[in-house]
């Protein structure tokens, strides 16, 4: 039996390699150029292709998937011998999933924007490179004509510092849901220890170790210590990034370079600008539907005077004109009344 | 007991060998499918302003419909997953039915957008939209039928501008942001969003999408395409898959503005079912949303709770709500085939069931 063992990992891994190879040769071929938005620098705009970006995660996903996989085979899957009754197998066997969970979100999370391990690693040599991170020490007092730079320096790396504090509670709460996903997937398989309920397959295993680790997860992700240190790292690298941007427009002042700042103020001044013009063009469309309306009435009126004068005329064969004409709302208005509303309505369309 | 795992080695191996032969094999399917379309419906712009066009869109029959229907969807990723696919269109299927329908689509907002605000977009962009099929069509009012947090937007608008909404459907559309389950809106409590917009601006499209996947890490960012390579030998099911993909990766960046208010007054504080909630110079009370209102949630919604959704009909001032539990994701409620039999012929029928 061990001997079999043996020569499966052996085969495994030489297959699971050449597949690997020949997928990653592919991809290259593709894109000739990696995805990660920070690869090409520290700034966010550096999209993959849509295609590229859907193989390089998918195919992330699969090689974790293939170390689970090759994990699980050689846990000791197949002894003759019940693993379940020893806690001594069994422990070894579940030991083997201990990193494919933080495997994939620290994939999830290095392949973001929200991974700033590997940009902060990029920023700190560019700064270097441009001999403005000296490694000041963050209690020492400044002084001199860097005095403003050093005090610079030293709220970033403690914002720096701040951030791996937290970043390690963060990675801390993960391990937890590792720890509770493994306890899960050893209490899901005692389900399974009855005649036609037995899990037969590796995928069968994988979907059930999933189901185990998003249950410990979404627990986790709902606890108040989750929300408490999940707000502080974003809190944390939200602080780092704005130094970083405070810095990075130091420079650019310096060499007479735009910043960002102030694109931002000049499009919130036009923004408002944007807003006041729609608000001035709907008031004006609101006058000139108020004359609209203004003309429609007199329109009307004037088509009750000429129906009125047309059936006066025919009325005056019978009987003389009288003094009052409707207005066709009932009510009576004398020819000054009309005059005067004409007159009024033209005033105020001037 | 038995063994709970009685997989033996030969049988492991086999089972990895397939995968292995189905992934080098997939290659071969791959290489010929390159980018998948999606929002094939045939349509026509009749509004546009900056980024936003309002598309009316072209079904293969005259509508029979009295009012048209204008689809609202929400600001993170895109329209078009209402009509991703020929047979998995909610657009389509609207259309097939013989309603009017128009949609918005928000576009890609950049560095000029950054201002934008929630007044800007609801009682600017969406007022003069809706202005713009009122007047095509010589209405007062039309049908509205928010989607997500575009459904959020439509109730806010109805509130603001009851005259220019006829009838009202929400798709899986959150009311109270503060439900016990609703992760996201867990993760965003202690935040300080003034910070995170101060710093980023508007918010990269891919920080909203590593939200969305850390929701269920493990089924988003690797079941998923374990899953795939089942299907890599299956041209059409593996378009199918990669439309699916596009849609999802294609997003919008956030203008800054409008998620600092969103994040803060809808997620942080629930003003919107608390009442005090105010856009622009409008305040927004969902008691003056008296218009006939379809609320349509989906039972398994991971990003929307059922609890989000459901908590409209306490808040709403109309006394004609009707509520339908789809039984599914907050995506398949647009794609799966039970959605296709389900949703559209109900937004129908009841459209019709109010004279639309």
């Amino acid at each position: 039996m061990p001997d079999q063992a043996n020569e499966f990992m052996k085969d495994y891994q030489a297959f699971a390699q050449q597949s690997w190879e020949t997928w990653m040769r592919y991809l290259q071929q593709q894109s000739g150029q990696p995805s990660n938005p920070f690869a090409a620098g520290f700034g966010m705009g550096a999209a993959a292709m849509p295609q590229d970006d859907l193989l390089t995660r998918s195919l992330a996903s699969l090689k974790t998937y293939g170390n689970w996989l090759q994990q699980a085979a050689g846990a000791g899957l197949g002894q003759t011998t019940n693993p379940w009754q020893q806690p001594a197998a069994m422990q070894s066997f579940l030991a083997a999933f201990n990193q494919p969970f933080t495997q994939t979100v620290a994939g999830i999370d290095s392949a973001s924007a929200f991974g700033l391990d590997h940009q902060w690693q990029t920023w700190l040599q560019a700064m270097q490179q441009a001999g403005m991170a000296g490694g000041m020490p963050n209690q020492m007092a400044a002084f001199g004509i860097t005095r403003e730079m050093q005090l610079d320096q030293q709220a970033l790396a403690t914002a720096m510092q701040n951030y791996a504090q937290i970043n390690a509670r963060y990675q801390g709460l993960l391990q937890k849901v590792n720890a509770e996903g493994i306890a899960r997937l050893q209490q899901l398989l005692s389900q399974h220890g009855e005649p036609g309920k037995q899990v037969e397959s590796l995928k069968a295993l994988y979907d059930l170790w999933v189901d185990a680790m998003e249950e410990a997860y979404a627990e986790m992700a709902l606890s108040q210590e989750f929300r408490e240190v999940f707000g502080a790292l974003v809190n944390a690298q939200m602080q780092v990034r704005k130094l970083q941007q405070q810095q990075t427009e130091q420079m650019c002042r310096e060499l007479g370079i735009p910043t960002r700042s102030e694109v931002d103020s000049l499009g919130k001044r036009v923004q408002q600008l944007r807003r006041e013009l729609k608000e001035a063009q709907a008031r004006g469309q609101g006058e000139t539907a108020a004359d609209d309306s203004l003309v429609d009435t007199l329109q009307a009126e004037i088509a009750t005077l000429k129906r009125e004068l047309a059936a006066s005329k025919t009325t005056a064969k019978v009987r003389p004109i009288e003094s009052k004409a409707g207005n066709g709302n009932g009510k009576t208005v004398t020819p000054s009344q009309r005059t005067k509303a004409t007159r009024s309505a033209a005033g105020k369309r001037k | 007991m038995l063994n709970p795992l009685p997989i033996d080695p030969q049988q492991a191996f086999n089972e990895i060998a397939t995968f292995q032969r189905k992934l080098a094999a997939g290659l071969q399917t791959l290489r010929g499918l390159g980018e998948q379309d999606y929002a094939n419906t045939p349509r026509e712009a009749i509004y546009r302003e900056d980024k936003l066009t309002v598309w009316h869109m072209k079904g293969n029959h005259k509508p029979t419909a009295k009012v048209p229907t204008l689809i609202v969807y929400a600001l993170v990723n895109t329209v078009w997953m209402t009509d991703l696919q020929e047979d998995r269109s909610l657009v389509r299927n609207l259309l097939e039915q013989g309603e009017d329908v128009y949609l918005i689509d928000w576009g890609y907002p950049d560095g000029a957008d950054r201002w934008l605000t929630l007044d800007d977009y609801l009682n600017g962009y969406l007022d003069r939209a809706i202005d713009a099929i009122c007047k095509r069509h010589d209405l007062d009012a039309i049908n509205l039928l928010g989607i997500c947090q575009g459904g959020t937007f439509s109730l806010c608008y109805t509130a603001m501008h009851p005259e220019k909404v006829k009838n009202l459907v929400t798709m899986v559309t959150p009311v109270d942001f503060r439900t016990s389950d609703n992760m996201l809106s867990h993760w965003v409590q202690n935040m300080d969003v003034d910070l995170f917009v101060d710093t980023l601006g508007n918010i990269p499209a891919e920080l909203m999408n590593w939200v969305y996947l850390m929701l269920k890490p493990l089924r988003l960012n690797q079941q998923k395409y374990v899953s795939m390579v089942d299907i890599l030998d299956n041209p059409a099911e593996l378009k199918n898959f990669l439309r699916m993909e596009r849609w999802i990766f294609d997003s919008p960046d956030q203008a800054g503005e409008a998620f600092r208010e969103f994040i803060k007054e809808f997620f942080q504080q629930n003003k919107l079912i608390k009442g005090d909630l105010q856009i622009g110079k409008q305040p927004v009370d969902l008691g003056m949303i008296t218009q006939p209102v379809f609320n349509i949630y989906a039972t398994q919604d991971h990003l929307v709770p059922p609890d989000a959704s459901r908590a409209l009909q306490k808040h709403v001032g109309t006394t004609d709500y009707t509520e339908l539990a789809f039984k599914g994701g907050h995506i398949g409620i647009y794609v799966s085939g039970r959605a296709q039999r389900e949703v559209a012929p109900a937004i129908h029928q009841w459209l019709r069931q109010r004279g639309a």
